[in-house]
């Protein structure tokens, strides 16, 4: 084989990969065996966990309904009251529009942001959606898909709330 | 239709050279069949991974040097004919432009597309698969996945690049590329989902930028020797590593010649084969026959069976560009 071939780009590309496998091997070391993975970039799960969930609603009925006094209400309200109970946090309720919800995600301000969005919802640019974890028929017979919206790349807290999900509505 | 694997063109293969193209033929079939499943397993699991979208794409360009060959190997069968008169080997060097274009244009816009991942931070979101009924990170799966498409690939590699030599074929040499870049690409995806997994969300960016770097380098330097063979540059190795053995032993044939004083070839890689254009000065006073120049002629095309068309020509004084003397002062109309 020519230089060409095993040239010294080749070579080095392999042991920038092998680096970057060590390097991994050495956070996982540093980190200890408890180490969860996926983990989060941000560590929002670790906040959250006896902390403060903070989630931003949006008016969808009848998953997210604010016209009542006080909590809000609505399947995915309660889905969500829920799941704070498991992670033994207090929620902390925003409510805005999609777009200021959207942001605040962005801008690490919620945690969390509900109100019947659809898995093919626009936003998946800008935040994480969790799979669907329920789908009804709406009376024109269409297929809805229903998720929810997360920070971008903080994967345990992605996983723990999927998972949540997984066991209370079994999809 | 059945590729033929005894000849290109008018040239008859040796019979080594025929199993190889045997070989090659049937290598390149199953690794369009092994690209298949992998299109698929990948793209099920593919998800918001930088370096598996790399992987995924770089699968699906991978498709076209084994069809680029495949297609080439028939065509260059063709027998020269009066509208194709050197015969159609040039499809080999088509071929290997369109596969050194295709492993360009993948480098470029992976390293573009993971560069500017990096820039905007993007964090790679990769949540839970449920599969027979077992909630699972998408990210094992996606790890399991791509490390069931590295051992072909590397296997594949490595038959090509013994089989492009044996053939002087470059397109089955870039394929070989290609199936590094391959395995490569697979291998640096388990790194990135490894690094989101870890909470290194850059990883998987950084992963694919140096991937991405070296399928470009791969694409570059095939699309230069593509673009240089059809330029008629001397022929060279089938790794452009150096020029080809074959133009020094035509000359020293040729030379060796009792009414030979001087030769100087010109050698074009048409595509598997070679066409020869060897210039002789003869001996004073000895102007060859016929029978000699026959021989001659013979005697060259028993040198390697990659020549086979080849022109003799007599002339006064060597060209200055196969080692005759410099033209700087004098020109063909003043002499």
């Amino acid at each position: 084989m020519s230089d060409l071939y095993d040239g010294r780009a080749t070579v080095g590309l392999v042991k920038t990969l092998v680096r970057m496998m060590a390097a991994g091997v050495a956070a996982l070391a540093l980190t200890g065996c408890g180490m969860q993975i996926p983990a989060d970039p941000e560590g929002t799960l670790d906040r959250v966990e006896g902390g403060v969930l903070r989630v931003g609603v949006t008016e969808r009925e009848p998953w997210v309904d604010l016209d009542s006094q006080g909590e809000p209400a609505g399947t995915e309200a309660e889905l969500v009251t829920r799941f704070a109970e498991r992670l033994d946090a207090e929620i902390e309720w925003t409510t805005g529009s999609e777009a200021a919800l959207v942001q605040a995600l962005e801008g690490d301000q919620l945690d969390l942001v509900i109100g019947g969005f659809q898995h093919d919802t626009p936003w998946v640019q800008h935040v994480g959606v969790t799979r669907t974890y329920t789908e009804v028929e709406t009376a024109g017979g269409a297929k809805e898909q229903h998720v929810m919206l997360v920070p971008m790349g903080e994967n345990a807290f992605l996983v723990e709330l999927e998972t949540f999900l997984h066991e209370e509505v079994g999809r | 239709m059945k590729a033929r694997t005894d000849r290109f063109g008018r040239t008859e293969l040796p019979e080594r050279q025929q199993q190889a193209l045997k070989r090659a033929i049937r290598i390149e079939w199953a690794t369009i069949a092994f690209l298949a499943v992998a299109i698929t397993a990948v793209g099920l699991v593919t998800g918001s991974s930088q370096a598996m979208k790399a992987a995924w794409i770089e699968d699906m360009l991978s498709l076209a040097p084994p069809f680029a060959f495949l297609l080439a190997v028939r065509l260059a069968n063709k027998q020269p004919n009066p509208k194709y008169p050197f015969g159609y080997h040039r499809s080999v060097g088509v071929a290997h432009l369109v596969a050194g274009v295709a492993l360009f244009t993948m480098g470029a816009f992976l390293l573009y597309d993971s560069i500017s991942g990096l820039v905007k931070a993007e964090h790679p979101p990769i949540g839970t698969v449920v599969l027979f009924g077992q909630q699972l990170w998408l990210g094992w799966l996606m790890m399991g996945v791509m490390a069931l498409t590295i051992p072909l690939p590397i296997y594949f590699g490595r038959v090509k690049m013994r089989l492009a030599e044996e053939l002087h074929d470059k397109v089955l040499y870039a394929d070989a590329d290609m199936n590094k870049a391959d395995w490569m690409t697979a291998a640096g995806s388990i790194v990135g989902v490894a690094g989101i997994g870890l909470g290194l969300w850059w990883m998987d960016a950084a992963a694919a930028s140096f991937i991405a770097a070296s399928i470009l380098w791969d694409g570059i330097k095939n699309m230069k020797a593509a673009i240089t063979d059809l330029m008629d540059t001397r022929a060279t190795t089938f790794d452009e590593g150096k020029p080809h053995p074959d133009a020094a032993k035509v000359d020293d044939y040729l030379s060796g010649l009792p009414w030979v004083a001087d030769a100087g070839a010109r050698v074009r890689d048409q595509g598997h084969v070679f066409h020869v254009e060897a210039f002789v000065v003869p001996r004073r006073g000895m102007s060859p026959t016929l029978e000699q120049l026959m021989e001659a002629r013979d005697g060259c095309i028993a040198l390697d069976w990659k020549i086979q068309d080849i022109v003799i020509v007599p002339i006064d004084e060597l060209p200055e560009e196969v080692g005759g003397p410099s033209a700087e002062h004098q020109s063909e109309r003043n002499r």
